[in-house]
C-alpha cells in the first residue's frame, strides 16, 4: 500500500503515467490470478498469429473445388455414389489430409488459413473500434464532468439517446447504406460504443473532482487542461484498461454477428464470414461452423477472464 | 410521484423522436431508395426505366425535399398512418401486427428461462460457496457469458437437428403460435438465446446473495431459530432482489435489441427481427423506422417500469 502511495506522489511529477514500479506492482497482482494469465497467454497467441500468420499460411480465397469439403485431420467424411452398371453404391472414405489440417470449406478454401486471416480481423476490428471507442468516452466522459451545468446536461442527455439506440439494427442499417467495408464497420462500431465509457468515466471523474489534490492543484493556480490530462485522466486510467479489455469481446462478436448475417467485407475472411459459410453446410462439413466458433469463443472468454483479473489487480479493496 | 411519471414519460418521447428522426434520415439519405426493387423488375421487362420510377417516386411524395417527406411522414404518424411498406406490400402496422407475435414468444420464453434457471443456479451456488457445486456453477456462467448466442444456436441445430434428428432443422410456421409441437421446435431457439441472460443471471445472484448471506440481519435470523429456508428465501433472496432486478430489466432490452434478431435469423423465426432485416436489404424506410421506434419505447418503457418497480420493492427510494 505505501508503495502505491509513493508511486501515486511520483506521477504528479511526472507528466507520463508509466511508473515501472506500478506498473510492477499491478503485474504481481494479476500473476496470482491463473485464469487471468491463462486468458492473456491466449491473447497473445492470437496477437502473434493475426500478425505473423497471414505471411506464413496459404492464400485465405484461394477456391479449389476439387478438394472441398475435405474433412479437418483425424476426421473422414464417407461419399455414396450411385453406379448405374453394377446397380450398386461405391463408398469412398475421405480422410483428412495434412495439407490442410483443419479441412476444408464448401469451396475448397483452407480452414487454416482462414481461421489465421479470422483472427488478424477480429482483433484489428475489436482494438481500433474499441480505440475510438474509449477515446471518445473518456474525451466526452472527462469534459462532462468537469465542465458540469449544461454543458454536463446536454452530453448526458445525448448520451441517453445514444443508449437507447437499438446498437445492432443501426450497425447492419448503417454498414447497409454506405457499403460493406472494415472501416466502415469500425468507425460505427466506435461512433456508437462509447457512451458506457462515457457515463462510468463521468461519475469517476465527479468523484475525483472534489478531491482535496484537485482542490491543491487548482489552489496553486493549475489550468484545465493541466487538471484534466495530469490528474484526472491518469486517475481514471486503470479504469479505462479494464474497460477496454472488456469491451473488446462485444466488439469482436458484434463484428462476427454481422459478418455472419452476410454484412461483412467481401474482400476479407473473419471469423463470421466463415460461418455464414458454415451455416449452410451444417449436414456435410459440420468443421466449417464449429472451427470459427471455438475461435471466437476461446477470443471472447480470454478477454473476459483477463478483463477479470485486471479489474481485481488494479482494485486496491479487492484481495486476490 | 405523479410529476415524476410524467417528467420521464415526456422525456421517452424526446428520446424516441430522436431516434426515429435519426433513422429516417439516414434511410433517406442514402443513396439506395425503396422503388429499386420495382426498377429491376421493370428494367428486365424492357420498360423505360426513368418514367416508371419517377411515377412511381411521384406517387408516393418520394421525390418531395426531404424535410418535406420528414414532416408528412411525421404528421401521418401522430395520426396514427405508420405508412406502406413496398417490399411487403401492405400497410406498415398490418405487417408488424402479423409478425411481433413470434418475437413476443421467443423474448418471453427465453427470459423465463433465464430467470428461473438463473436465479436458482445463483442461490444454490451462493448457498454452497466453495464447494464443487459453486465452481462448476462459476465456470458455467463465465462459459454462458462468452458464448456468441448465434453460434450457440448453430451448435444446437448442428446437434440436435441435423445428427440426432430430435428437432426440425427449419421453422414451421403452420402450427398455431401457442400449440405443443410450436413450443416444442422453440426449445432450440430459447437455449440459444436464453444461456447467455442465464449465465449473467447466475453470476449477479451469486453475488447480491453472498453480500447478504454476511449481513447481521441474517445471523440475528438464524439466531432466532428460523429454519434455514426461510433465513434464505426470505431474508437473504428479498434483500439480494433489487440489484437483480437491475441487471434482468437492463437485459431484457440488449435482447429486445440484439439476441433476439440474430436467433430469428439463425432459426427463421418470422419475428420482427427478420422483418426489420429484410426491410433494410430493402431499403422498405417505413417498415425500419416503425420496427426501430416500437422497439425504443419498449426499452423506454422498460426502463421506467425498473425505476417504478424499485419504490415498490424498497420503499426507502422516493423519487421527485
Amino acid at each position: 500500500m505505501s508503495e502505491e502511495k509513493i508511486s501515486r506522489r511520483g506521477m504528479i511529477k511526472k507528466p507520463v503515467y508509466i511508473n515501472r514500479r506500478l506498473v510492477r506492482y499491478y503485474w504481481d497482482r494479476l500473476k496470482k490470478n491463473k485464469l487471468s494469465l491463462a486468458g492473456l497467454g491466449f491473447i497473445v497467441f492470437l496477437a502473434l498469429l493475426g500478425i505473423f500468420g497471414p505471411f506464413l499460411a496459404a492464400d485465405p480465397q484461394h477456391v479449389d473445388f476439387d478438394i472441398k469439403n475435405l474433412p479437418p485431420l483425424g476426421f473422414s467424411t464417407q461419399e455414396s455414389i450411385y453406379d448405374i452398371k453394377t446397380n450398386t453404391f461405391a463408398t469412398t472414405v475421405n480422410p483428412g489430409r495434412p495439407d490442410h489440417p483443419l479441412g476444408t470449406d464448401s469451396k475448397g478454401r483452407d480452414m487454416l488459413s482462414m481461421l489465421i486471416s479470422g483472427s488478424r480481423i477480429s482483433l484489428l476490428v475489436g482494438l481500433l473500434a474499441t480505440g475510438i471507442a474509449l477515446f471518445l468516452g473518456t474525451f466526452l466522459g472527462v469534459l462532462s464532468a468537469y465542465l458540469g451545468g449544461w454543458a454536463d446536461n446536454l452530453l448526458m442527455r445525448f448520451t441517453d439517446v445514444m443508449m437507447t439506440f437499438p446498437f445492432f439494427l443501426l450497425l447492419v442499417l448503417i454498414v447497409f447504406i454506405f457499403g460493406p467495408s472494415l472501416t466502415i464497420i469500425v468507425i460505427v462500431i466506435g461512433l456508437t460504443g462509447w457512451t458506457g465509457a462515457a457515463r462510468l468515466i463521468r461519475s469517476e471523474a465527479l468523484s475525483l473532482r472534489t478531491r482535496d489534490f484537485i482542490t491543491a492543484s487548482k489552489a496553486l493556480g493549475a489550468s484545465d487542461n493541466r487538471i484534466i490530462f495530469n490528474h484526472l485522466i491518469p486517475n481514471v486510467a486503470s479504469l479505462i484498461i479494464v474497460m477496454a479489455t472488456l469491451s473488446i469481446p462485444g466488439v469482436i462478436m458484434a463484428e462476427a454477428a454481422l459478418s455472419f448475417i452476410g454484412m461483412g467485407d467481401p474482400m476479407s475472411t473473419s471469423w463470421g464470414t466463415i460461418l455464414n459459410t458454415g451455416q449452410h453446410s451444417l449436414d456435410t462439413a459440420w468443421w466449417v461452423a464449429v472451427e470459427p466458433g471455438i475461435m471466437l469463443f476461446l477470443t471472447v472468454l480470454s478477454f473476459n477472464f483477463f478483463g477479470d483479473g485486471l479489474r481485481d489487480a488494479f482494485d486496491p479493496k479487492a484481495s486476490v | 410521484m405523479r410529476n415524476y411519471i410524467i417528467k420521464r414519460l415526456i422525456y421517452s418521447i424526446i428520446i424516441a423522436w430522436g431516434i426515429l428522426t435519426i433513422t429516417f434520415i439516414l434511410l433517406r439519405v442514402g443513396p439506395t431508395s425503396p422503388v429499386d426493387r420495382y426498377i429491376l423488375n421493370i428494367a428486365a421487362r424492357g420498360q423505360d426505366v426513368e418514367s416508371v420510377k419517377q411515377a412511381i417516386e411521384a406517387r408516393y411524395g418520394l421525390n418531395k425535399p426531404i424535410t418535406e417527406q420528414y414532416f408528412s411522414y411525421m404528421a401521418n404518424l401522430l395520426q396514427g398512418n405508420w405508412g406502406w411498406s413496398f417490399s411487403a406490400s401492405m400497410p406498415v402496422l398490418e405487417l408488424i401486427g402479423s409478425h411481433w407475435i413470434y418475437s413476443f414468444q421467443l423474448i418471453l420464453l427465453a427470459t423465463i428461462f433465464a430467470i428461473i434457471l438463473g436465479v436458482g443456479l445463483g442461490m444454490l451456488a451462493a448457498v454452497k460457496q466453495n464447494t464443487k457445486f459453486d465452481y462448476a456453477a462459476s465456470i458455467f456462467s463465465f462459459i454462458g457469458i462468452s458464448i456468441p448466442g448465434f453460434w450457440l444456436g448453430l451448435m444446437l441445430i448442428l446437434v440436435f437437428a441435423v445428427y440426432l434428428g430430435v428437432f426440425k432443422t427449419y421453422y414451421d410456421t403452420n402450427y398455431p403460435i401457442w400449440s405443443l409441437e410450436n413450443l416444442k421446435q422453440l426449445i432450440l431457439p430459447v437455449m440459444a438465446l436464453g444461456i447467455g441472460e442465464l449465465a449473467g443471471y447466475v453470476r449477479y445472484t451469486r453475488s447480491a446473495m453472498l453480500d447478504n448471506l454476511r449481513k447481521e440481519f441474517v445471523t440475528t435470523a438464524r439466531a432466532k431459530g428460523l429454519p434455514e429456508r426461510t433465513v434464505i428465501g426470505k431474508h437473504v433472496l428479498r434483500n439480494a432482489i433489487l440489484p437483480l432486478v437491475t441487471i434482468i430489466m437492463f437485459d431484457l432490452g440488449s435482447v429486445v435489441f440484439g439476441g433476439a434478431y440474430l436467433t430469428e435469423i439463425v432459426f427463421g423465426i418470422p419475428g420482427l427481427g427478420q422483418v426489420s432485416f429484410n426491410a433494410i436489404f430493402a431499403n422498405d424506410y417505413a417498415v425500419v423506422v416503425a420496427v426501430t421506434l416500437i422497439g425504443t419505447f419498449l426499452v423506454l418503457f422498460i426502463n421506467l417500469a425498473t425505476d417504478l418497480l424499485y419504490t415498490y420493492l424498497d420503499p426507502r427510494i422516493r423519487y421527485e
